[in-house]
């Protein structure tokens, strides 16, 4: 596999100069500025391969913007070194840019005024798509994306998801390599999100169209990332697969579960006001209860969950049941905060 | 009642010192034109030393005065009125139990108290420096500036009261309030002095509203206007003043009607 | 390299044909803006022939001079202003954090900043130099016309035109260190055009200066004036000077640009 990303040791410190208060204050940041540094991006190597569908996980000021802006060479770095599809993006930013298509989710790249095909047209010529090779994109996105019923409405009209595979189709007409995603699934719908998705892993399909995406949803990283990066300030704390970060580190799993209230007759209550359930099995314990609907809180290494499903079937009829996941915003910083990667980071 | 009109016009006054730098760059601009504006006087006034009494120094003078009092008569681009209506904020402001003219009027009364104190005195002075103006006018033409001056103020806010309102029944109007917003700049001596017009035109210009934003207050000051012709000019100032404020009262009772009716 | 300058260009082409076709969909709001901007810059015009009732000349200058002199500025400034109209929007385009998506397309960075908007409205202000013109020439029935001044004419335009939009991306600029001081470029944007409107020599010989050598706006819409009403030029420089405009033009936004570019590599160090 040929390699798309490769950055090494890439290094980004913001030196932020300190706004005076008041009238004077303001000669003065000028003459005599007060400035602290901000270290964004700390010692961070990333190599991606051709094909590859990424995600960039990491609480909100963990640098991941900064990074891929770094990649875009929108922003240079302060030390370290990065070949995007064999170019530097700092010197070669226009002929990298060639390669690149990208979406972010909170503004739109498409014109505000004139109908989204329009937008479409004038983006084949920044790109300088041929006629035939722009036809032929346009017919086959559109039908992946299921545009025809908008492309003619102004983008100002158009509704989140709607704007949302517009920006897609606006980011892919010059068959980029490497997709860069910024929260493309945030504030949509279910069905919205699915078939982003779904989109997204046909690019990949047939295209092998490198996808990086930063997200904080945790299904678009499931869905789609079989590769998952987390960083978290400035630092890349982990680099592998989703389901081995939760196995180690996923902490306690929620069940919750409605009793059927007949069975469920009036309960002795404990020291925190919650009530005692007898003779739940080791480490599961009661979190919060309102009337029937109970929540309970259980390793799922100590006991697998359909384990505790059954115990509980076994005793009470049971009218609902669901899982919580813990949150991955927690799990990381669970992660960071006590340096769960610590080790890792140390060994290598 | 009277209370609550004060306090809002002590608010517009605070907001707007809050604006420091913007207010320091609109100084820069406006002693800027007025000195280019002097050149332009100066040249001038080579092949002729007196204009219908005015000497360089009173046009110099008279040039200066006008720069630091536009900000208190008239803000060309002001649209808050307006931009309240299209986003229908204006509903609320109706339906409040003070009455909406008077409240409109004292907030820009606070903001004309404002640029007098912190535009137009650094303003004059400027001017006074550059060009070696001196203090103009007597005791009686501050006293007669004094009295005149609140009532161009209140003329400016009603005049723009009118245009902003106007939105109410005009969609697209912002073009048109600019140019609204101009005319009086130029009838009132702010594109050209009033008193180097000719007598025709300048007879024409007494009867028009626009003279008593800034030319009265001017003139006065500098002790040009004086007796018979001051009380007169005075006159017509305090007629228009009272027919523009019935205008905006008029449509402010339209307004409202309109309002109820569309159901806000 | 030349491919890439000619793809530019074309592009720039279509942005603004785009922009045109975007304003001209609401053919109301556009008439009344031009006819607003018309009626402002026309009482402008007004004004300034009002002078002249009480005044014979102006240093010499009279009133069909003045006038030529005017309506040779509004035009030149009225183009740069139409077609400058996306560099003034640049502060609102850093603000927005939309300069990322500029640095992310393969085109040219000033290509895309001046194709970003382009403003039929103020097609008011060079109707209105168009008009002036008229007026000029109605009131100056003596003046005769040559190859060489209608030279003078167009190669002034023109420098004046690019001199002015290098002003504005002066004023962009200081986009990437703060946005809240672009009122000061504005003030030599605007200051330069009510200067200039007017003839030279009324300012003492340090502005004449300025405006000659320094931010040679004088290219622009005096040298030119001066050379077809055969008047004489500060500093007793030759009237066919006016034939050198665009090297003025071109070395000062030259070095317009370059303070630009490291503008550019200032936003790509530190962010926005």
């Amino acid at each position: 596999m040929n390699a798309m990303i490769e950055a090494d040791s890439l290094n980004k410190t913001f030196r932020i100069a300190k706004r005076r208060v008041g009238m004077l204050g303001g000669l003065r940041s000028v003459v005599n500025p007060e400035i602290r540094t901000v270290e964004a991006v700390n010692d961070l190597s990333l190599h991606v391969g051709q094909g590859e569908m990424i995600g960039l996980v990491g609480p909100n000021g963990a640098g991941k913007s900064t990074t891929i802006k770094m990649l875009t060479g929108i922003l240079v770095p302060t030390s370290g070194t990065i070949r995007v599809a064999g170019l530097v993006p700092t010197l070669q930013r226009r002929q990298l840019a060639a390669h690149i298509g990208a979406v972010f989710g909170q503004r739109t790249q498409l014109w505000w005024d004139l109908p989204l095909i329009d937008s479409l047209h004038l983006l084949r010529h920044l790109y300088r798509v041929s006629q035939e090779r722009y036809r032929h994109n346009l017919q086959r996105l559109s039908k992946l994306l299921d545009l025809d019923e908008f492309l003619d409405t102004p983008v100002r009209q158009l509704s989140l998801g709607q704007r949302m595979r517009g920006d897609l189709a606006a980011a892919l007409l010059h068959d980029p390599e490497l997709l860069y995603l910024d929260e493309p699934t945030i504030g949509l719908d279910v069905v919205a999100k699915a078939r982003i998705r779904e989109f997204l892993l046909a690019m990949n399909a047939e295209q092998g169209t490198t996808v990086l995406l930063t997200t904080h949803d945790m299904d678009d990283i499931e869905t789609l990332c079989p590769r998952m990066i987390i960083i978290d300030h400035g630092r890349k704390l982990y680099d592998g697969t989703v389901s081995s970060i939760r196995e180690r580190f996923g902490g306690e799993r929620t069940l919750m579960v409605v009793l059927n209230d007949a069975e469920y007759a009036e309960p002795t209550y404990d020291a925190k006001g919650l009530p005692r359930l007898q003779d739940l099995p080791n480490g599961v314990h009661v979190v919060k209860a309102e009337g029937p609907r109970l929540w309970l809180s259980f390793k799922d290494s100590k006991l697998p969950s359909y384990e505790l499903v059954a115990w509980l079937g076994a005793r009470y009829r049971l009218r609902d049941v669901a899982f919580q996941e813990p949150e991955i915003e927690d799990t990381i910083r669970r992660i960071y905060e006590e340096g769960l990667l610590l080790s890792d980071r140390i060994n290598k | 009642m009277f209370r609550f009109y004060l306090a809002v016009a002590r608010t517009t006054f605070r907001r707007q010192v809050i604006y420091r730098w913007a207010n320091l760059a609109g100084l820069i601009t406006n002693i800027f034109f007025g000195s280019i504006f002097s050149y332009v006087i100066i040249a001038l006034y080579h092949v002729r030393p007196l204009v219908s009494g005015y000497s360089v120094l009173d046009t110099l003078r008279y040039t200066w005065l006008i720069q630091s009092m536009i900000m208190v008569v008239t803000q060309f681009s002001w649209v808050e009125l307006m931009l309240t209506i299209r986003t229908g904020d204006v509903v609320s402001d109706l339906s409040k139990p003070c009455d909406f003219c008077w409240y409109w009027f004292s907030r820009e009364l606070g903001r004309a108290l404002y640029f007098l104190i912190y535009r137009g005195i650094p303003t004059y002075i400027a001017g006074a420096l550059i060009f070696g103006l001196g203090v103009p006018g007597s005791w009686h033409s501050w006293l007669a500036w004094g009295l005149v001056l609140p009532l161009s103020a209140l003329l400016g806010i009603a005049y723009r009261f009118l245009y902003n309102i106007a939105a109410f029944w005009l969609i697209e109007a912002r073009s048109l309030t600019s140019l609204a917003g101009v005319i009086p700049l130029l009838f009132s001596g702010s594109y050209i002095p009033i008193p180097l017009l000719p007598l025709w035109l300048r007879n024409l210009i007494s009867w028009l509203p626009f003279n008593g934003f800034l030319n009265l207050p001017v003139q006065a000051v500098l002790g040009k206007l004086t007796g018979g012709v001051l009380w007169f000019e005075s006159g017509i100032q305090l007629g228009w003043l009272v027919i523009l404020v019935c205008l905006a009262r008029t449509l402010t009772r339209a307004a409202t009607g309109r309002v109820v009716v569309q159901g806000g | 390299m030349f491919n890439a300058f000619a793809h530019d260009l074309s592009l720039y082409g279509r942005l603004v044909l785009m922009q045109i076709r975007a304003q001209a969909q609401y053919k109301l709001n556009l008439t009344l803006d031009i006819f607003c901007s018309f009626a402002i810059t026309v009482l402008e015009f007004i004004a300034m022939l009002l002078f002249f009732v009480a005044f014979p000349n102006v240093l010499g200058w009279n009133i069909g001079e003045v006038a030529l002199l005017t309506s040779i500025m509004s035009f030149c400034f009225g183009l740069a202003e139409m077609a400058g109209a996306g560099i003034e929007n640049f502060a609102e385009t850093i603000r927005h954090g939309e300069f990322d998506r500029v640095l992310l397309r393969p085109v040219n960075v000033v290509i895309q900043v001046v194709g970003s908007d382009f403003r039929l409205r103020r097609l008011g202000r060079m109707f209105q130099g168009l008009l002036g013109f008229g007026v000029a020439l109605y009131l100056l029935p003596g003046l005769q016309w040559t190859i060489g001044k209608f030279l003078a004419l167009a190669l002034g335009i023109a420098s004046g035109m690019l001199i002015f939009i290098a002003i504005l991306f002066l004023g962009a600029t200081i986009c990437f260190w703060t946005i809240e001081t672009t009122e000061l470029i504005n003030s030599l944007y605007y200051g330069a055009r009510t200067m200039l409107s007017y003839p030279m020599t009324i300012y003492d010989r340090g502005l004449q200066g300025f405006f000659l050598f320094v931010v040679p706006v004088a290219f622009g819409s005096y040298l030119p004036t001066c050379y077809i009403l055969g008047k004489t030029l500060p500093f007793d420089l030759p009237r066919g000077l006016v034939f050198a405009s665009p090297f003025a033009a071109c070395a000062f936004a030259l070095i317009a640009g370059l303070i630009w570019s490291f503008g550019v590599r200032h936003y790509q160090s530190s962010g926005s």
